[in-house]
């Protein structure tokens, strides 16, 4: 019977990034941490240490910066993560300044195995790495090469069982081309700079022997260090097996809070999907969301509000305010205007589980999409889909509202082809009846059950939204002119 | 600058390590050898973590931070280039009454460490420095146990 080698993991104490990287680092790695200037190599690399340090693991840390080491000490420390108290004792910087002058990868070698050996870490830094290659390799003549040297230095480290970051510049940059072959895990951090915003990324190039998470995942720095954003992985996504059922869809239907809604929807929402509420402005889709969530706290199930709109109204801010503060329901209420998909799908999951929702409003799309990062809007549709995927594999149901353009001559759902992503749509329209400006609703799908078809007018008042009869007399609705349709001496319409 | 420490506290510190150092002979030549043996070890154990150069660059600022109070020690400002700043910063000293050369000596550290401390935080420096300064003096205590 063969026994593979287990490789134990440790978690590497930053949010978001043992996901990323399949479960945690591998220990007794050797791993490169590239990037640009300013990508957060360096804080990347502080979080970890300081969060897997320990007595039973010690941490070295050796710079050679472009920056002094006094410069990096004086801004790392006014992260949470850096504890002044583990310096000297289960942390220890080195500088290797001397030695990286002296042009010899030999003594540079040799200090950093003499510290090894005196400090015996489980955890091994080098910032930057590229700094020795630059620095020593030229005036390095017959002795190791920078091939040699890496090599030499990452069987040393291992051997000691020393989980290992270098942390140096580019992955393409071909001084650091040796670093790549040898190393078991490759990050790689950069910045993307789109028009006036600016979005931090990772990606796990390479690790060995682990399921990482592919793709470009973002990432932001707060006080207290990095968070890093899994981006959506959609579920059930692999050829074999049961597709998208992991996750059961829970039976019943979910009442709206709109009186006459349910029937029209067949006996309410079924649990589990996702409906789009398309509208202009004004038409009441806000209303209408507020009053599913309250329904959804009525019946003790509990809710989740992305908000994105900018100007609620005050009796929308009074139930809202009211519901979040009884803990009935969750708010993620964002002004930023330089956010990831992924970092408000992981908000948004972190939120779910904590408040155990059933319900999930996003209010609303497009509200949604100006909050996003232009560099991802090019993305939008693609992320959406991801995120309705994710949202349904942990089988909530969600309601998101879309603004409707007032085109009265062809009748669309969402402006970013939203509509085919979710199972149900609810439209709200203006007509005008009678010199009036009129509201009217109707259900326009729901997936796999029977709903009504029939044009509603609707009101908005202090209760909320009160569906009125079906306007069965009038013709040409939805073309924003309706005609009354004229009625026969015997009574019917012809 | 919030330190645990006062800046009293730490003046108090660093005039008892040097105290503690010389305290067979009084004379300027013990200081000088007593201030020289200080900056030995904070140069130990400073050197490796912000490198050779970032603590001599810190010396070379506190010097010049105290000599308005000690123009004296300017010379030794004047001759940082040459190989050996704290051997002409030892000689500086024995020249001088004891008196003035330890409240210089003191000064100087002082002045170091504040320095450091205004770069790298009061925590790390006291951190880093604390065990050059020595333990603060504690009412004699009872005979160590030994524990099985």
């Amino acid at each position: 019977m063969s026994r593979p080698v287990s490789i134990h993991q440790l978690a590497t104490g930053v949010p978001g990034l043992d996901a990323i990287l399949g479960g945690g680092l591998p220990e007794f790695s050797f791993n490169l941490i590239a990037g640009p200037p300013g990508a957060g190599k360096t804080t990347l690399a502080h979080q970890l240490m300081f969060a897997l340090a320990s007595r039973e693991r010690r941490a070295l840390y050796f710079t050679v910066l472009g920056e002094p080491p006094m410069k990096m000490l004086r801004y790392q420390q006014q992260f949470a993560f850096f504890e002044a108290g583990k310096v000297d004792d289960t942390v220890r910087f080195v500088n290797l300044a001397e030695e990286v002058a002296s042009g010899r990868f030999e003594q540079v070698l040799a200090r950093i195995q003499k510290e090894v050996e005196a400090f015996g870490p489980g955890l091994v830094f080098v910032d930057s790495f590229r700094s020795v290659l630059l620095e020593a390799s030229p005036r390095a003549k017959g002795g190791l090469s920078p091939q040699e040297f890496i090599q030499r230095l990452a069987i040393h480290l291992s051997s000691w069982q020393a989980t290992t970051f270098l942390i140096g510049e580019e992955p393409s940059a071909s001084e650091t081309q040796p670093v790549n072959t040898v190393a078991d895990g490759l990050l790689y951090l950069y910045q993307s700079v789109y028009r006036n915003s600016m979005v931090r990324k990772i990606q796990v190039l390479k690790l060995r022997g682990q399921a990482t998470s592919p793709g470009i995942h973002t990432f932001r720095i707060g006080g207290e260090g990095i968070e890093v954003f899994p981006s959506a992985v959609v579920p059930g996504d692999t050829e074999a097996g049961a597709p998208a059922a992991a996750v059961p869809r829970r039976e019943g239907r979910l009442s709206m809070g709109v009186p006459g809604l349910d029937a029209m929807l067949g006996g309410g929402l079924p649990s589990g999907y996702s409906l789009l509420v398309a509208g202009p402005s004004g038409s009441g889709k806000t209303i209408l969301a507020t009053a599913f969530l309250a329904e959804g706290a009525r019946l003790g199930q509990p809710g989740v509000l992305v908000a994105f709109e900018q100007t609620p109204s005050q009796s929308w801010s009074r139930t809202i305010d009211d519901l979040v503060r009884s803990g009935r329901i969750g708010l993620i209420n964002t002004r930023l205007l330089d956010l990831s998909i992924d970092e408000i799908v992981q908000r948004l999951i972190d939120l779910i589980h904590r408040m155990k929702a059933t319900r999930v409003v996003i209010d609303s799309l497009s509200g949604f999409e100006l909050a996003v990062a232009p560099t991802f809007r090019e993305d939008f549709r693609e992320s959406l889909f991801r995120m309705v995927s994710v949202l349904s594999g942990l089988g909530v149901t969600v309601l998101m509202t879309s603004e409707l353009e007032d085109r009265y001559a062809d009748l669309r759902f969402s402006p970013n082809g939203s509509a085919f992503l979710t199972d149900a749509i609810i439209v709200q329209r203006y007509v005008e009846l009678d010199s009036r400006l009129k509201r009217v609703t109707a259900v326009v799908k729901v997936r796999g059950s029977a709903h009504s078809d029939e044009l509603r007018q609707y009101e908005i008042t202090e209760e909320g939204i009160v569906i009125g009869a079906p306007l069965a007399e009038y013709a040409g609705l939805l073309s924003g002119r309706p005609m009354r349709i004229l009625e026969t001496p015997e009574g019917r319409p012809r | 600058m919030s330190s645990p420490h006062s800046t009293d506290q730490q003046h108090e510190a660093i005039r008892r390590a040097l105290a503690h150092r010389h305290r067979d002979d009084s004379g300027s030549g013990a200081i000088a050898v007593a201030s020289l043996g200080l900056w030995r070890e904070v140069n130990a154990r400073l050197a490796p973590m912000i490198g050779a150069r970032g603590v001599d660059a810190l010396f070379g600022r506190s010097l010049q931070l105290t000599t308005p109070a000690y123009p004296w020690l300017a010379l030794a400002v004047e001759q940082e280039d040459s190989a050996a700043p704290l051997a002409s910063l030892a000689a500086r000293l024995e020249a001088r009454d004891p008196r003035t050369a330890a409240e210089a000596s003191v000064a100087l550290l002082a002045a170091f460490t504040g320095l450091l401390a205004t770069m790298i935080g009061p925590s790390l420096t006291d951190r880093m420095l604390d065990p050059v300064w020595g333990p603060a003096p504690e009412p004699p205590a009872a005979p160590k146990e030994t524990t099985p």
